[in-house]
């Protein structure tokens, strides 16, 4: 009994370890959002410092899914929830993802840094879409 | 036996008082070298100045504040906040104290003997407009008190639509009209306008490191070079491209120059300068021959250089005069390859050009770096200052560390 209690935890301790290089294929949502998020939001959701702003817990993420899809599709920078110090860049409006490949970032990261929020479908954003569909002819908004 | 017991209980403090003296607070250092916190704690600290007597003054997000060493034990003893200027650069210039936000260039009148400024903020040149990329006006003064003011471009690469893929360059870019070089302006003035100034030099993305040099009587800057080739031209370069290719650029800035932005960077891989995408770039096409200088030295890819200073103390051996150390605070556009950066540089150098390869100097600042977060960074080194007897004085934008390098020999 004692053996087998220490086998499952010694397991349990691998499998924790060890489970990034051994999990399955990531999720579409986790694959898309390190192509076009990562690199400013960073891996962990963590943003850079006076940069670009954490999205882990953010308020925007966790809440409602149609107004953050029209935040990501629209870009821009929040100005009513950040100080003007905290955030250097504007975030591109991302207009030009298909409703599904929206959906699958919006659901990885309201599930990955929005206390595990509801998933978004492609319907919800395409409800939300904005009607120009022209990703150039709308500036992202500078916030001040 | 009670005597053999004190003797080891001395002989361990001292042995802990030496360990904490030889490990450099965690950094790595040449050979000879040591580095001791001389402070911590004013915010998120950027540049450092230091009067003729040592006085130590620091400019940082959350505002300026002085530094005394009174008892003469190496570190500072009375700390004071002052001012209401919350930006990057801070120089003494004669007795004035020269400072900088995103919208301005100030100083203050020190009067001998006093640490903090008693007097009014003056504006040397106000009402840059207030951006949000690339907009700290850090500057440079020539020893006639001819101000260089750094207005970095509030743009990636001069796209139609800023940061968004595949959207081709503005041709010609207008934002170099206002913005992406170098602006000068008499510094001993009071209350000009960017109007007053005139372009020194252009196609500077952003140049946060930028220190004139007496001995060559010449301004340097190193530059923040573009960001996002992989993911705003996907078909062009991948992330591993992005982390590496584009050079921080060291460059002699001289009178009417341009430096190659936004129309092109400076390609590591190849070693050549090469026309970025949004400019009819392909990966390798170049640019006209001759049409832009190459750098004196090419650096990595976004380890963000944000101070420059040329080594004029006695303190140090003679390789390293004339030289100049340059702050790396380190990248956030590599991920999701390896961050790297975060360290102190030394570059050799003879007669204003390299004098071989560049030498980490100062390194280990970043810690583990949880998640390749820069967030997570331990520190990340900002701002250099030569101190009167030669030393060198470090600062850190994540806990306002402030560390001093030392040369003791051997």
């Amino acid at each position: 009994m004692r053996t087998r209690f220490f086998g499952l935890s010694a397991l349990a301790v691998w499998g924790l370890t060890a489970a990034p290089s051994f999990a399955a294929e990531p999720a579409p949502g986790q694959l898309l959002y390190n192509k076009h998020c990562l690199a400013c939001h960073q891996a962990d959701g963590g943003g850079v410092p006076n940069m670009q702003p954490a999205i882990i817990g953010s308020s925007w993420v966790k809440g409602d899914s149609r107004a953050l899809a029209l935040f990501v599709m629209s870009g821009g920078f929040d100005s009513a929830s950040r100080k003007e110090s905290d955030v250097g860049n504007v975030m591109p409006p991302f207009r030009q993802l298909a409703d599904e490949e929206l959906a699958a970032i919006l659901t990885f990261i309201r599930q990955k840094f929005g206390d595990g929020a509801s998933a978004v479908s492609a319907a919800e954003v395409a409800a939300a879409r904005p009607s120009d569909q022209d990703p150039g002819t709308k500036k992202p908004e500078s916030g001040s | 036996m009670r005597k053999v017991v004190s003797t080891a209980a001395v002989c361990s403090v001292f042995l802990a008082v030496a360990t904490m003296a030889a490990d450099n607070d965690g950094l790595t250092l040449p050979a000879g070298f040591s580095a001791v916190v001389v402070h911590e704690g004013q915010g998120q600290a950027r540049h450092i100045g230091v009067a003729p007597n040592g006085d130590i003054y620091i400019a940082s997000r959350n505002g300026l504040s002085a530094m005394r060493d009174t008892n003469r034990d190496g570190k500072p003893d009375v700390v004071s906040t002052f001012g209401d200027v919350k930006g990057t650069e801070v120089r003494v210039f004669r007795n004035w104290l020269y400072v900088s936000d995103d919208v301005g260039v100030y100083r203050y009148a020190l009067t001998k003997g006093q640490l903090v400024p008693g007097g009014a903020r003056e504006t040397v040149v106000g009402e840059f407009p207030r951006e949000r990329q690339h907009a700290d006006k850090t500057f440079a003064l020539d020893a006639k008190g001819t101000l260089y003011i750094n207005v970095g471009a509030p743009s990636n690469s001069c796209q139609e639509r800023d940061r968004q893929e595949g959207s081709p360059g503005m041709n010609p870019c207008p934002i170099l009209e206002k913005y992406g070089g170098v602006w000068v302006f008499d510094g001993t003035k009071l209350n000009q306008t960017p109007a007053n100034g005139r372009r020194f030099a252009t196609g500077i993305r952003n140049a946060v490191a930028i220190e004139w040099n007496a001995k060559q009587d010449a301004l340097y800057a190193v530059i923040h070079g573009r960001d996002s080739i992989d993911s705003l031209f996907p078909k062009l370069y991948n992330a591993e491209d992005n982390a590496t290719r584009q050079a921080e650029e060291f460059h002699k800035i001289t009178d009417g120059g341009h430096y190659g932005w936004p129309n092109t960077f400076f390609d590591t891989k190849l070693g050549k300068r090469v026309l970025a995408p949004e400019y009819g770039g392909d990966g390798k096409k170049e640019p006209e021959a001759g049409k832009y200088p190459d750098p004196v030295v090419a650096y990595p890819a976004h380890w963000a250089p944000n101070d420059l200073l040329f080594y004029e103390g006695k303190g140090f051996p003679e390789k390293y005069r004339e030289g100049a150390f340059i702050a790396f605070h380190g990248s956030w556009n590599r991920a999701p390859e390896p961050q790297a950066g975060y360290k102190v540089v030394f570059q050799p150098m003879k007669d204003g050009k390299a004098n071989g390869p560049y030498e980490v100097f100062a390194d280990g600042f970043a810690g583990e770096m949880k998640d390749n977060s820069p967030r997570n960074a331990q520190y990340r080194p900002v701002g250099l200052a030569l101190s009167p007897d030669g030393s060198l004085l470090v600062t850190d934008s994540q806990k306002g560390r402030v560390w001093r390098i030392s040369y003791e020999g051997k």
